[in-house]
């Protein structure tokens, strides 16, 4: 063994980095953006909960509860007046828990203080939480149990939670949507990236490109290819869940897939907007945690966006995963259509049309670059 | 040229500072092989990517039966057939599933591709390869398959960018044969090259130089002015080549 051939191999394989400003940019960037989302993403707290306070009782004891909930980060509470239906303002007003203080809740809670033991009437504070995201749900229950324990006055109060969606959602629960989308952006944004990058520099794009195969065929081909990926990918996803994990599917199984192959078609645009960047394959596998990373970290998938801080949360509403776990947990979690989920639905056409309109102009470019 | 199934008419492709085709122009007429000759990088395949659409001229004009390219492409799509200088096959893809995808796509039934590909196959000695993965096939095997693919929807026009290259002697014999026999049958080539002594093969030929025609004539005629240009017989077409090239005295018939 010779140092000097192995320093020569070294040296060459420095000397094709450096021919490669992309790859070699990229090399330095990704540690660089590694280390801040995943610092950045795991150190957050919840805040901002959208919480809705309907106070029925309006005393100082009443007024005190508020302010307590108003002084946490956790919650950015809506006051609303009595009557509004909790359900409703969970499932389509984009609440994530209603808090509701009931006519007599102060003279039971003080009833109760005054008697002691010698009375069961207590003072009771219904609280209906959108459970599809369980994190949500337990800052909410654990903010509300605080802001009752600061009152300082000791005095019981009992908490009574609906349970919206019929039955208890674990994490597995709101998390199989999530990995749904995810092995769905994953697989179809970097294959189609690949596949095209690959046509690229084999030259069986100049082929295609001369043949009668119009942009948009070409782009469907590679759409309907990745919508049954996704389709398959769905079912395997949602059978282990069901059978291994139990998990809970509240809403209509035709409404995931559809929202799911819509999805698909999105991230097969990406991936044709990201081929037009990548001159190699090896340049397109340096795109792929651009690709993973902001979903898993930011997304929503692993912690509610409410826990990630504030400086990062403007990126979360780009990433397009953002917009599907949303779209994916409204459909099978909270059972609603896909468009009851106005937020997520939209986020997701919008992805879908913008990737395949500029996926389309960019081939053009790309034709005329490869061979 | 009424008949030219190519032509270019004082093509320039600049690409940044580089002059990579610099004033060609070029008629090839039906039924004949024009061969394009020349080294690596003298704009052979960029003339060849004008004149089927692929790029688009900074000035001058292209045609392909008489079409303006890129601009009317759709008119003649289906006519002419473009092997790329690299391999340009499915690599994860058999021999058989590449011809059954570039048939279909020009709108071939099933049924036709099956045909074409038992008769290419043959052609092509590749017949009990038809199963194999085209990343299994040797250098010559993906070759042939490359031009297999070209010729599946039986096009008119070809246009042909270095389909030899790599090739041992004894194969580059055998495609040359193929060129003819596709000729014989009324096809128009236009074929590039680097290997000087292939344009020995062609009806006519143009010796391409620094983006520029250097030459242009029958095999015979371009030793005829070599012979004159140096003073001496010149009938070997690495010499035709160097003397025109070099004086710059070729002309064009």
């Amino acid at each position: 063994m010779k140092l000097y051939r192995i320093l020569t191999v070294t040296e060459r394989v420095l000397h094709q980095l450096w021919h490669d400003r992309r790859v070699l940019v990229f090399m330095l960037l990704l540690p660089a953006i590694a280390m801040i989302l995943f610092g950045y993403s795991f150190s957050g707290d919840i805040t901002g909960v959208r919480a809705a306070f309907i106070d029925e009782d309006n005393t100082d004891l009443t007024a005190s509860i508020l302010e307590n909930l108003q002084a946490d980060d956790a919650f950015r509470v809506t006051v609303l007046a009595p009557g509004n239906d909790p359900e409703r303002l969970l499932l389509k007003e984009g609440y994530q828990a209603v808090i509701r203080i009931p006519d007599k809740f102060t003279s039971l809670y003080y009833a109760h203080f005054a008697m002691g033991v010698a009375t069961t009437a207590q003072g009771t504070i219904d609280l209906t939480v959108d459970e599809s995201d369980p994190l949500i749900a337990s800052t909410v229950s654990m903010g509300l149990a605080d802001a009752i324990m600061d009152l300082g006055e000791g005095g019981p109060i009992n908490i009574e939670t609906r349970e919206l969606y019929g039955v208890e959602v674990r994490f597995i629960d709101s998390f199989a949507p999530a990995i749904m989308g995810l092995v769905v952006a994953l697989i179809s944004t970097v294959l189609t990236l690949l596949s095209i990058v690959r046509e690229k520099v084999d030259g069986t794009f100049s082929r295609v490109w001369v043949s009668p195969v119009r942009r948009s065929e070409f782009i469907l081909g590679y759409v309907l290819a990745f919508g049954l990926i996704a389709l398959v990918q769905s079912l395997v996803v949602l059978s282990i869940g069901k059978l291994v994990f139990d998990i809970v599917i509240n809403g209509s199984i035709v409404w995931a897939f559809v929202s799911v192959i819509l999805f698909a078609v999105g991230s097969v645009g990406l991936g044709t907007l990201l081929s037009a960047l990548a001159q190699t394959e090896s340049q397109a596998i340096v795109f792929f945690p651009l690709v993973v990373l902001p979903s898993v970290l930011l997304s929503g998938m692993m912690w509610p966006i409410q826990a990630i801080p504030a400086v990062l949360r403007p990126l979360s509403y780009v990433v397009p995963l953002t917009y599907s776990n949303r779209l994916l947990r409204a459909v099978m979690v909270k059972g609603l259509a896909p468009w009851e989920e106005p937020v997520g639905f939209a986020g997701v056409l919008v992805f879908v049309v913008l990737t395949i309109v500029l996926a389309s102009l960019v081939l053009r470019q790309s034709a005329q670059e490869a061979g | 040229m009424a008949d030219a199934t190519f032509e270019g008419q004082s093509l320039v492709k600049t690409f940044g500072e580089l002059h990579a085709v610099d004033g060609i122009t070029v008629a090839v007429r039906r039924g004949e092989i024009y061969g394009l000759v020349g080294p690596s990088g003298a704009g052979k395949t960029t003339l060849i990517r004008m004149l089927c659409g692929l790029t688009t001229p900074t000035s001058g004009e292209a045609r392909l039966l008489g079409h303006l390219m890129p601009k009317e492409r759709r008119a003649v799509e289906s006519q002419f057939g473009y092997m790329p200088q690299e391999r340009a096959v499915y690599r994860d893809l058999s021999v058989a599933e590449n011809l059954l995808f570039f048939g279909r796509i020009y709108g071939m039934t099933r049924r036709d591709v099956a045909r074409r590909t038992r008769e290419l196959l043959t052609l092509m000695h590749l017949a009990d390869r038809m199963k194999q993965r085209a990343d299994r096939l040797s250098g010559g095997e993906k070759q042939r398959l490359s031009l297999a693919c070209t010729l599946v929807h039986e096009p008119d026009a070809l246009l042909l960018d270095e389909p030899t290259i790599g090739l041992d002697p004894a194969l580059r014999i055998e495609f040359w044969e193929h060129f003819r026999g596709l000729s014989d049958a009324g096809r128009t080539l236009l074929v590039s090259t680097h290997y000087v002594h292939e344009a020995e093969r062609c009806g006519r030929v143009g010796l391409v130089q620094r983006g520029r025609l250097a030459a242009e004539g029958a095999p015979a005629d371009l030793k005829a002015w070599a012979t004159s240009a140096s003073g001496t017989a010149t009938s070997d077409m690495e010499d035709v080549f160097l003397v025109l090239t070099r004086n710059g005295t070729g002309g064009s018939r």
